[in-house]
């Protein structure tokens, strides 16, 4: 133990609270202090990362071999998922607090809640790969339950299945892992790649293999084609407020261990021009594609959104793969705006389960005569989503298209664009028959099981709509005023390129 | 010369005495007798491996008054110490943990028979392990084969007995063989001691001479270890054995009774036939070669089990598998990685039967998937050492699999032809593992559906010993995954003063 303590506290402050809710039997008969302490534990959560984030430094925890350790670190990259994991996470414990009323076991739920925070934490402050590997590990195993949650047959098929997608793509990873930890002299994540050139040489073929599958593997947790299968199928089981943050957030731990790996790592010049760089464009190309698509035919809400997560994690690799500044700032303002914009959707998509059970799109007919608040939130995200300027959307878009036309990359830059473009019009195919549907239903519609049920009006508690309402004015603001957002990306860019 | 140096014969002679005495004791004073006995002896053990660590060298010691090229010896070193503490470390937990299911096992009249055969079993491992003489050595094979039968057998019931006589059919096999290639190593050279024995064998080889019937030796001696080790394909009898014995037997069998011919096996690789002609005559990749076929065979297997014991043994075939290939990568970290391995596989394997004890205790005795869903939940602790067994196996961070894996993984590296195919079967094997025992591991923690059979007998809480053995391994376990440095340091000089 060396280095800076306080990098340790987002990290174990939360598991301890998560183990004390879990264990302790007053938090199973008592709503209000399980709740109440959820809710204490994620402003402090909140708190400490920002005191973690302004401290930096390193911290290094325990040595298991001479060359490889298990160490902590605030760097740029760090400190963007780390803000950005604590107040997502923070708002959406808010709703949940509302939401998970609803439910059983809640205990469980807050339980897991707070440790996989605390775990999430310790991988964006990972310094190593080692580290990395060890909490992108744990974060699978303290997710399971909230995909868990239901316990129904369904959800603990969707589980094992989430379960054996993660390990099967850590795994391969790990093979990639064991061999860069024979070219290089740590596995420290350093701007620019660790990779011994003399250590390498004769070895480039196999290198490279390893690259693809650490991608490819990493991956999966993102989404990314072909180990994508499992995220459609685990999202839309759990409780909304898990599938925001699964999809918010959880599906960026693997953006981040690609990032970590092709630049602080590998070193992105090692991969220009390769077959991986181009394997890899073609198969996120193909994911942003085919996700949208899979999702404009999804009539079932939260399956919906869950193909679009495919979708638009895919667009943020798609950035990474170019191997490009502009792309990159691109890629990385698109996984804070698209953090914030799924939570809302996948909010939105819980409020009205928990209002009027409805789960497929076309029930919802007429949902702006029941919530007409939520629904203009709900737009205002799907619209930055889409990418209409001035919402935050455009903005990442904007980037990663500039970014990819002058990547030099060949057919891909612009082939890719032209993908992105479409992916939006279909992303504004099948984000937005709800809002029209929701608020001008036609003449026809008479509203019957409104009336019937007295839902008119029947906005959801401000518990859910106030973190709802906040995230869906970040997605906007975002858009007008990106500047100190994109030139903090830009920094981190430049270090790494 | 130092009384330290007399630990090591102690400890063997101090478990062959307390067997024998056992066989006049009621069973209960001959389990309390053979607990302090494996206590005593692993404390000798430790005084030896701080003896060799101090010294920072091994020593031989005659046995009987002949002194060398005739005559016993045995000889102990840094690795011999490590081995034999950790043998005796496991043995005792394995004990420790399976007392009560040993008691309902095994008839109330036998059970002192039972607790010989643990004595006489630990004699020969360490005997095994301390041996400087091939004679010495194919003794206490023999010895080992019979306690190891015994073990089986004594639990009368079921398929133990058609089990037993498998073992014994195919330990015989691979002991018959072993003598074989004895008979043409003395033939040849006229040496039973190893040193004497080595020197002769280097000066053939310089020569030219008896290459074929070296050749044989080598195959002979490597094939024969492998199929009482278990290797695949010389593995059938290792399913039904680990099956279908009481908890004790399976853990000590599983655990350590196919490390202690692997180890005899490393020691005469190194102290007699010499690493480099193993390495010069290809016999390395034959090991190779079966090792990485046993590693996802065995996983295969495994995952068509619906028994949990019997998936649990072939895991075994898919880890010793490991071992050979590290042995056959014919490199000095390979044997490294191999040697820690036989460490992190008998400490999680033994703690997978033995915590797998609690869950069938909660489950009435049933030890297929379907009783065992939610066992997690009806006994706490049994499935946390299951979980911790079952994620080490697969090679989870900060658990002692890991360690081994990248070990693994980093030796292969040094060596061009073999580097992708091991990794590729690592990567493979870890994650067949992965789908049997994380499979299981859910079973565990999800909830039992209505339609299932109701549970006869529900022991909740396990006994005190159960308890305190599951919670020892877990810590061996995370001790051999945190602090792995020292230990493979330990190994790396073990193996440098085998010379």
């Amino acid at each position: 133990m060396e280095g800076n303590m306080i990098l340790l506290l987002p990290m174990l402050c939360p598991i301890a609270a998560g183990i004390v809710v879990l264990a302790g039997k007053v938090f199973r008969k008592n709503r209000k202090y399980l709740t109440g302490l959820s809710v204490m534990v994620l402003v402090l959560e909140f708190a400490l990362a920002l005191w973690a984030v302004m401290s930096g430094g390193g911290l290094t925890m325990l040595r298991l071999t001479d060359q490889l350790s298990l160490g902590l670190h605030a760097d740029g990259v760090s400190r963007l998922f780390a803000m950005l994991t604590a107040s997502v996470w923070l708002l959406v414990g808010i709703y949940s607090v509302a939401y998970m009323s609803h439910e059983e076991e809640e205990h469980r739920f807050f339980g897991y809640y707070l440790i996989a925070v605390g775990v999430l934490m310790g991988l964006n402050f990972s310094a190593n790969l080692i580290t990395l590997y060890v909490f992108y590990e744990l974060m699978t195993l303290t997710s399971l339950p909230l995909v868990l949650h239901e316990r129904s047959k369904e959800a603990v098929r969707a589980g094992l299945k989430y379960l054996f997608y993660s390990v099967a793509g850590a795994f391969l990873a790990l093979f990639g892992i064991f061999f860069l930890a024979g070219v290089s002299e740590s596995l420290t994540f350093t701007a620019g790649g660790v990779l011994n050139d003399g250590a390498l040489a004769g070895k480039e073929g196999v290198f490279l293999i390893s690259a693809f599958c650490m991608i490819l593997g990493f991956g999966a947790k993102a989404g990314m084609f072909p180990l994508h299968g499992w995220l459609p199928t685990a999202h839309p089981v759990a409780p909304a407020c898990a599938s925001a943050v699964l999809s918010g957030l959880i599906t960026k731990a693997g953006v981040l261990a690609i990032i970590r790996v092709v630049y602080y790592v590998i070193g992105a010049d090692r991969l220009r021009g390769t077959w991986v760089q181009n394997a890899w464009i073609l198969l996120t190309l193909l994911t942003v594609f085919m996700g949208s698509m899979l999702a404009y035919k999804e009539p079932v809400m939260k399956k919906r959104l869950a193909y679009s997560t495919v979708s638009q994690v895919s667009y943020v690799l798609f950035g990474l793969s170019m191997l490009n500044q502009t792309a990159f700032v691109g890629a990385l303002s698109h996984v804070v705006f698209h953090s914030v914009i799924k939570n809302v959707l996948f909010l939105t998509a819980g409020a009205v389960i928990v209002t009027t059970g409805w789960t497929r799109v076309e029930q919802m007919r007429g949902l702006g005569q029941v919530m007409p608040k939520t629904l203009a939130c709900y737009t205002a995200a799907a619209l930055a989503l889409i990418g209409i300027p001035p919402a935050s959307g455009f903005v990442s878009k904007w980037y990663l298209a500039s970014g990819a036309l002058s990547s030099g990359t060949g057919v891909w830059a612009w082939a890719g664009p032209a993908v992105l473009l479409v992916s939006a019009l279909l992303t504004a195919g099948y984000l937005l028959p709800l809002t029209i549907q929701g608020f001008f239903p036609g003449h026809d519609f008479k509203g019957e099981e409104i009336q019937k049920r007295k839902l008119t009006g029947k906005e959801p508690s401000i518990w859910m709509l106030a973190p709802i309402a906040a995230l869906a004015a970040a997605a906007l603001l975002f858009g007008c005023f990106p500047g100190s957002l994109i030139s903090m990306l830009q920094s981190i860019a430049a270090s790494v390129l | 010369m130092s009384f330290v140096q007399n630990f090591p014969f102690f400890s063997i002679i101090l478990a062959m005495f307390s067997g024998i005495v056992s066989s006049v004791l009621p069973g209960k004073k001959a389990r309390n007798l053979s607990l302090l006995m494996i206590a005593v002896t692993t404390a000798l053990s430790a005084g030896t491996l701080f003896f060799c660590l101090r010294t920072g060298e091994s020593y031989t010691y005659m046995m009987g008054h002949f002194p060398a090229p005739w005559g016993n010896e045995i000889r102990a070193g840094i690795l011999e110490g490590a081995t034999a503490v950790f043998f005796g470390v496991v043995m005792f937990l394995a004990v420790l943990g399976g007392l009560d299911h040993t008691a309902e096992d095994v008839e109330e009249k036998k059970l002192n028979l039972f607790y010989i055969m643990i004595d006489l079993m630990l004699s020969s491992l360490l005997a095994l392990v301390y041996t400087n003489d091939l004679f010495t050595a194919y003794v206490f094979v023999e010895i080992n084969t019979i306690a190891g039968c015994g073990l089986i057998m004594i639990r009368q019931k079921g398929r133990s007995m058609s089990a037993a006589i498998r073992y014994m059919i195919m330990s015989q096999l691979g002991s018959g063989l072993f003598l074989i290639g004895l008979s043409i190593l003395y033939d040849i050279t006229g040496h039973l001691l190893m040193s004497p024995a080595k020197e002769s064998v280097a000066a053939l080889a310089a020569a030219g001479d008896y290459r074929i019937p070296m050749l044989v030796i080598m195959a002979v001696i490597g094939v024969g270890l492998a199929i009482k080790s278990g290797l695949y394909p010389f593995h059938y009898w290792i399913p039904d054995t680990y099956g279908y014995a009481t908890p004790t037997a399976s853990a000590v069998l599983s655990g350590l009774v196919s490390k202690g011919y692997i180890f005899l096996l490393i020691k005469i690789f190194y102290r007699v036939l010499g690493y480099d002609n193993l390495v010069s005559s290809q016999m390395v990749n034959v090991l190779y070669v079966f090792g990485i076929t046993g590693m996802v065979m065995g996983s295969l297997h495994a995952i068509h089990e619906t028994d949990t014991r019997r998936m649990t043994a072939y895991s075994s075939v898919a880890q010793i598998g490991y071992i050979y290939m590290g042995i056959g990568l014919g490199t000095q970290p390979g044997m490294v990685a191999a040697v820690f391995h036989i460490f992190t596989h008998s400490a999680t394997k033994a703690l997978l039967f033995i915590s797998a004890v609690g869950l069938y205790e909660a489950s009435g005795d049933k030890k297929d998937y379907i009783s065992l869903r939610g066992a997690g939940y009806r006994n706490p602790l049994a499935g946390i050492g299951f979980t911790v067994g079952s994620l080490s196996m697969v090679g989870f961070p900060m658990l002692s699999g890991f360690i081994s894996k990248l070990l693994f993984a980093t030796s292969a590296l040094e060596s061009p032809h073999k580097m992708l195919p091991t990794l590729i079967v690592l990567a493979v094997s870890t994650t067949l593992n992965a789908v049997y025992f994380l499979r299981l591991v859910i079973t565990l923690y999800s909830r039992r559906r209505p339609e299932d059979a109701p549970i006869s007998e529900v022991k909740v809480r396990s006994s005190w010993h159960l308890r305190l053995a599951i919670l020892c391994f877990i810590a061996v376990n995370l001790v051999l995954g945190m602090s792995s440095q020292p230990i493979v340091q330990a190994i790396t000089d073990g193996l440098a003063m085998f010379g």
